[in-house]
């Protein structure tokens, strides 16, 4: 229930917002702001809920596909974060733009609320066309606030990114349906099987196409094109939300879809590791030489999210929450920062740093916050960014000397850009004289402030984060293998799919057998369930004729431990079938 | 025994800065500050209350000291950490003299900040520094050392950069926190590598410490030196950036441009030996890696003399303080460098004395000639201010090592072990015997220039000169006192060891292990401390012959630090400049100008070609009916044997 509400009641308040007045932004302010306060509740549930999902509801078919796709929501500790992300920021987005766009607010939210909505889909699609659907859904809204309250050079920002993000995406869709013509259904499993049966030119052709549309969004060097531009150009609190939460739509699919579905080879992982520390320290060195204010965060977004993506091709065994934590704490340092920049841009009436200045005699109170959140960014220990770069930079040593190095180095450089940032914006004297702006209301500090806060806790306890990794939901469990069962006639399928399911792991040693043993033991598993895992393996394993490479039953065991909630259900599953029978 | 929890330490400090925070960002729109009065009273009473536990806890101190974890922090699969504090024979030292003078200093700032708009916040600043000064030397282990060491860096940023109107202190704390962010990241791969070599539980300092024992029982010794010593390597890059060390010490001059107390508190007293104390707390680590103790005691006994000799060159009365600090820190890296950890952290204590007291002695000339930091323009002092004058005598002589003041059984001690550490030792101890003669020359001139000869200022600033309030002077009373008798508490030749007793636990066993493997000539001590007196009176000799009678040549601009542009640092600014700057603003150049701009034309490019070839396309279809339809036909032919290929439509 909570999934659907999430994803669909976005939508819903999009709607109910059309009924209030358009001239005035206070009263429908008041609406959007308990929408959004409703939406922020809904999204600490769910992450307080543990891992769940709907039942799948069957779509529609695409021509050409063997199966149906489904209306499938599943909400696992990582997209139930990303969907708080996305709730939270749109609320603070909400509460300062009615200081900064004031014409027209309630088109605003509208916009808002629907970006919202999509982006929920996206980070809780069970489905691969569900979550493509809602990956592309996302651009619209954000273009068309792009276009609508947008700075000078607006259309054009709109226009890149919608081109650029959605031509992006473009080989994706393709790659997408080819692979659906020849798997049961869209369902993560049933795609990583049959990419099993493809011959490996075409697997690469696939990959490369679902990397593309995923770098592009994150964006990942050379594929940031579009980032700058559009981050200065959109408003402020639309620009917080795309670097808070949209652009963890990208590292997301890393994580949840390339990651699972595809053997990577160990020259594919290497690869976008150093793409994602090249674009570590390429923003770096770009936000430095930025004289822009918003295109410098843009590129110190851009800077950390190289940084997660390294992480993420590290594939080490703490990625997976390191990276975690890493997103959670951009996404509220990074928005934080483009709120005030957006407050500073409203005060002082230009966001051109050498044209701002000596903000911290005029408004001290806003000043403090814009100096907490920047050095707040910089990952200084007891902040969640230090839990976070920390453990990607421990899961990049385990790759090697040389890329922590690197990591360390753009590190380095983001102190230097992000002091030289709060120097010239809130330090020294002031420029000129500014014309008054509307100042820092309360609520607008107070739920930066609280956004600060947040952070602060986190860096001391990041255990609300990673633990909700761990958490296991049994009743949530035993409803998704509930669900596998009343498929009924699918049963057999779901079955035969749930044996290839476990093929890329049929070449395993004794050895990586109780390595797998151990780590499915780490998370939860009970000792009859891993008995039976491993049967069902070395069965499996004694039928089929092993052929894969060991990099195959490396990312297999990666998805295996990323994925080893719906490992469990399987389990479960085949017990029930096994007790049946 | 009490059962005083060691939190309650770090706790106080915290509390001050969450209160004196709010007040201080609440209160920031109006006009008038808060009372400060009140402001005044908490900001000294936490700390104040804080030092209390500490010397409660220091008399009830077990030997082997007090360990408490508190709770979990980092809890994910390759890495676990706990929030836990060690109170032992070290951590009590720092402990005492951190909170002890961070109260005094306190104090003293209620008097010096008088009427400034940001008492509030300078006070949240000074008491979140106090709070990360105590976790950083409390922590059990290295990842929460850090977050003090971190944590005191960036209270070190916002002092520096308090009075943030004028731009220059923002560049001189830009400059602190840039520099000290390269030794950081020295420190996290330092601990990085450790996890390599023992898993994550190493980091705590008991687990390192048994792990090196094993090893050493173990006769594992040469299996992990290599791993270690690098680990050493990238740890005294942490330490030579918070220390000021060659080659990171180019930051430490430039932050004199913070408030006089914060010079006094930070970069002088405590935060800046906080190398040294991680080195004393690794001891067990770096007895083990003979290389990088080399790399140390070299690194160490240049600086020591670079920075003595960068101190007869500076104008700015701060700046030779600021110098000389960094030169005193050699003494300790070189003592440190010899396996003689509780000699240099010994140094630590003394010199926390003397130079809090030579500091705030110059902030109390700097107030009386309201603000005025350049010595030409000073002189004749000691009749205004003659209590400020003692103190600063005081201190001046403990620090040129003068018989019977602190300096001089720190220092004395430092040079025999110096001298005694193997076949270099005579040379390490002739440096270090040069070295404190130019320290007595160029303190010498600091005194002389302040206090002696006629005044030199304008007249109308000179019947403004008054002495400092009794909030300023009972602070700077309380560290001469210090500065003379601290000393006393290892007086070798006096027969008294308590100092080197209390750190024995801790310590003891690196140093004994050290001395196995080090032949130890031996000297008479008698014959170190004539030879130390001799320099001490040598050095000052020298001072009063050159600059006793000599004219001091008028001010030309002024001396202020300039961030970026600081005087003449010894060439260090040059090398930083090219080493560092230069390169990576090239590297930014070619990344905005070069690459950034070719990526833009591809892109560009790929539009205007899908542009035209969609215009090419447009002309076609409203012009060409046949072909249109044809084309029409092609595509639906190919779709359906797409389809059809691909298994048709189900």
């Amino acid at each position: 229930m909570l999934l659907h509400l999430l994803v669909i009641a976005p939508f819903i308040a999009a709607v109910l917002m059309v009924a209030t007045s358009k001239e005035d932004p206070k009263s429908s302010s008041r609406l959007a702001i308990l929408f959004g306060i409703a939406f922020v509740v809904m999204s600490v549930m769910l992450i307080a809920a543990g891992n769940q999902a709907t039942n799948p509801i069957e779509w529609f078919r695409i021509p050409g596909t063997k199966g149906p796709v489904y209306y499938y929501l599943y909400s696992h500790g990582l997209g139930a974060w990303m969907v708080f992300l996305s709730c939270a920021l749109s609320l603070v987005a909400i509460i300062t733009a009615r200081n900064t766009t004031c014409k027209n607010f309630r088109n605003f939210v509208i916009g808002i609320f629907s970006l919202m909505g999509a982006m929920n889909g996206t980070f809780l699609a069970a489905d691969a066309v569900l979550f493509f659907f809602f990956f592309e859904a996302m651009v619209i809204p954000a273009a068309v606030l792009i276009a609508g309250f947008g700075g000078k050079d607006r259309t054009k920002a709109a226009m890149t990114f919608a081109i650029y993000t959605l031509v992006g995406s473009a080989p994706m869709m393709v790659a997408l349906w080819y692979l659906l013509t020849i798997s049961d259904n869209s369902l993560l499993l049933s795609l990583a099987v049959a990419l099993q049966s493809l011959p490996e030119g075409t697997q690469t052709a696939i990959l490369v196409s679902f990397l593309l549309a995923f770098l592009v969004k994150t964006p990942i060097f050379p594929f940031h094109g579009w980032q700058a531009i559009t981050y200065a150009e959109a408003p402020a609190p639309l620009s917080a939300i795309l670097t808070g939460a949209m652009s963890k739509a990208g590292v997301f699919g890393f994580i949840a879809w390339i990651l699972p579905i595809f053997p990577l080879s160990m020259s594919v992982v290497n690869a976008m590791m150093w793409l994602g520390l090249v674009t570590a320290v390429y923003g770096a060195l770009m936000a430095l030489r930025a004289n822009d204010g918003k295109k410098l965060l843009a590129f110190s977004s851009m800077s950390h999210l190289g940084l997660a993506v390294a992480g993420v091709f590290s594939l080490s065994e703490a990625m997976l929450p390191a990276v975690l934590v890493l997103l959670v704490a951009h996404g509220i340092s990074a928005g934080a920062q483009f709120f005030l920049m957006g407050i500073a841009e409203r005060m002082a009436g230009t966001r051109e740093l050498d044209k701002l200045g000596g903000l911290a005699s005029k408004n001290p109170v806003f000043s403090t916050l814009f100096g907490a959140a920047g050095i707040m960014s910089l990952a200084v220990p007891g902040t969640a960014g230090f839990i976070g770069e920390f453990t990607v930079l421990l899961s990049l040593w385990d790759m090697g000397p040389f890329p922590a190095l690197v990591m360390g180095f753009s590190m380095i450089l983001s102190a230097a850009y992000m002091l030289r940032f709060i120097q010239k914006v809130i330090f020294g004297k002031q420029a000129r004289e500014y014309e008054e702006g509307t100042r820092t209301s309360g609520l607008e500090g107070a739920a930066i402030g609280v956004m600060t806060i947040l952070l602060l806790v986190f860096g001391f306890h990041p255990a609300f984060i990673t633990n909700s990794l761990h958490l296991f939901d049994e009743q949530a469990v035993e409803q998704m293998a509930d669900v596998n069962k009343a498929e009924g006639e699918e049963t057999a399928t779901e079955t035969m799919e749930m044996d290839e399911d476990e093929t890329p792991i049929q070449a395993m040693s004794a050895e990586e057998l109780a390595q797998l043993d151990s780590t499915l033991a780490a998370n939860g598993f009970s000792e009859e369930e891993r008995k039976s895992l491993i049967a069902q393996i070395s069965g499996v394993e004694s039928q089929l004729a092993a052929s894969d490479s060991v990099d195959v039953i490396q990312a297999a065991a990666d998805s295996a431990v990323m994925l080893a909630d719906s490992a469990k259900t399987n389990v479960e599953a085949l017990n029930k079938e096994a007790s049946n029978d | 025994m009490t059962n005083l929890p060691l939190w309650l330490i770090p706790l106080f400090p915290l509390i001050a800065t969450i209160l004196l925070g709010t007040i201080a960002v609440t209160s920031s729109p109006s006009k008038k500050g808060p009372a400060e009065g009140i402001i005044g009273a908490l900001a000294v009473m936490f700390p104040a209350v804080s030092f209390a536990v500490v010397v409660v806890l220091a008399y009830s101190m077990p030997e082997a000291g007090i360990r408490e974890t508190l709770c979990n922090w980092i809890d994910i699969p390759m890495f676990k950490a706990d929030i836990g504090f060690l109170f032992d024979g070290l951590s009590r030292i720092m402990l005492l003299f951190v909170t002890g003078i961070g109260t005094l200093i306190t104090l003293y700032s209620v008097g010096y900040m008088h009427g400034d708009r940001g008492f509030a916040r300078f006070f949240a600043y000074i008491n979140l520094f106090l709070f990360s000064m105590i976790v950083l030397v409390l922590s059990d282990s290295l990842l929460l050392t850090f977050l003090g060491w971190e944590g005191v860096g960036l209270c070190s940023y916002l002092l520096i950069g308090f009075w943030n109107h004028d731009i220059n202190n923002c560049k001189a704390a830009n400059k602190a926190f840039i520099v000290n962010r390269v030794g950081d990241i020295g420190f996290i791969l330092g601990m990085l590598c450790l996890v390599t070599i023992g898993g994550a539980g190493i980091l705590n300092y008991d687990a390192l410490n048994q792990f090196i024992q094993m090893i050493v029982s173990g006769n594992h010794v040469d299996i992990v030196v290599p791993a270690l010593s690098v680990a050493g390597v990238l740890f005294f890059i942490g330490c030579t950036g918070k220390s000021a060390q060659i080659p990171l010490l180019t930051w430490l001059p430039d932050a004199m441009a913070g408030p006089t107390p914060v010079s006094a508190l930070i970069h002088a007293a405590t935060m800046v030996t906080s190398g040294v104390y991680l080195l004393a707390r690794l001891g067990s680590m770096f007895v083990l890696l003979p290389v990088v103790l080399d790399i140390i005691t070299v690194v160490g006994m240049l600086t020591a003399f670079w920075a003595a000799m960068a101190g007869l060159f500076q104008n700015d009365i701060k700046k030779v303080l600021a110098y000389s600090t960094i030169s005193q820190l050699g003494y300790m890296f070189m003592a440190a460098g010899v396996c003689a950890f509780d000699a240099s952290i010994f140094h630590v204590f003394t010199h926390a004395f003397f130079k809090a007291a030579l500091f705030l002695g110059a902030g109390a000339v700097i107030h009386a000639l309201a603000g005025e930091q350049d010595m030409r323009k000073m002189g004749g002092m000691i009749k205004k201010t003659p209590v400020t004058a003692c103190v600063m005598i005081f201190a001046f002589l403990a620090i040129i090592g003068f018989p019977g003041f602190a300096g001089f059984w720190s220092k004395d001690l430092i040079l025999e072990k110096l001298y005694v550490s193997g076949p270099m030792g005579p040379y390490f101890y002739g440096v270090g015997l040069l070295t404190a003669v130019i320290t007595a020359i160029y303190m010498g001139r600091l005194i002389i220039l302040t206090f002696f000869g006629e005044y030199r200022g304008s007249k109308e600033s000179e019947e403004h000169i008054h002495e400092a309030p009794a909030a300023m002077l009972l602070p700077m009373g309380v560290l001469a006192f210090g500065a003379v008798f601290s000393g006393y508490l290892w007086a070798d030749s006096m027969g008294i060891t308590f100092f080197s007793d209390t750190l024995a636990p801790v310590v003891g066993s690196a140093q004994a292990y050290n001395a196995l493997n080090h032949i130890h000539g031996h000297v008479n001590p008698m014959v170190f401390a004539g030879l130390g007196t001799l320099a001490a009176v040598l050095g000052m000799f020298i001072a009063y012959k050159i600059y006793g009678k000599a004219r001091v040549p008028a001010a030309k601009g002024s001396s202020a630090p300039q961030g970026f542009k600081a005087t003449w640092t010894f060439f260090f600014d040059s090398v930083h400049k090219y080493c560092g700057i230069i390169p990576v603003s090239v590297l930014a150049w070619i990344c905005d100008v070069v690459v950034d701009k070719i990526l833009q034309a591809i892109q560009w490019t790929l539009g205007a070609i899908a542009t035209i070839l969609g215009d090419g396309a447009a002309s076609f279809q409203v012009r060409k009916v046949r072909l249109q339809v044809a084309f029409s036909i092609a595509g639906v032919a190919a779709l359906v044997i797409v389809v059809l290929l691909t298994g048709g439509i189900v």
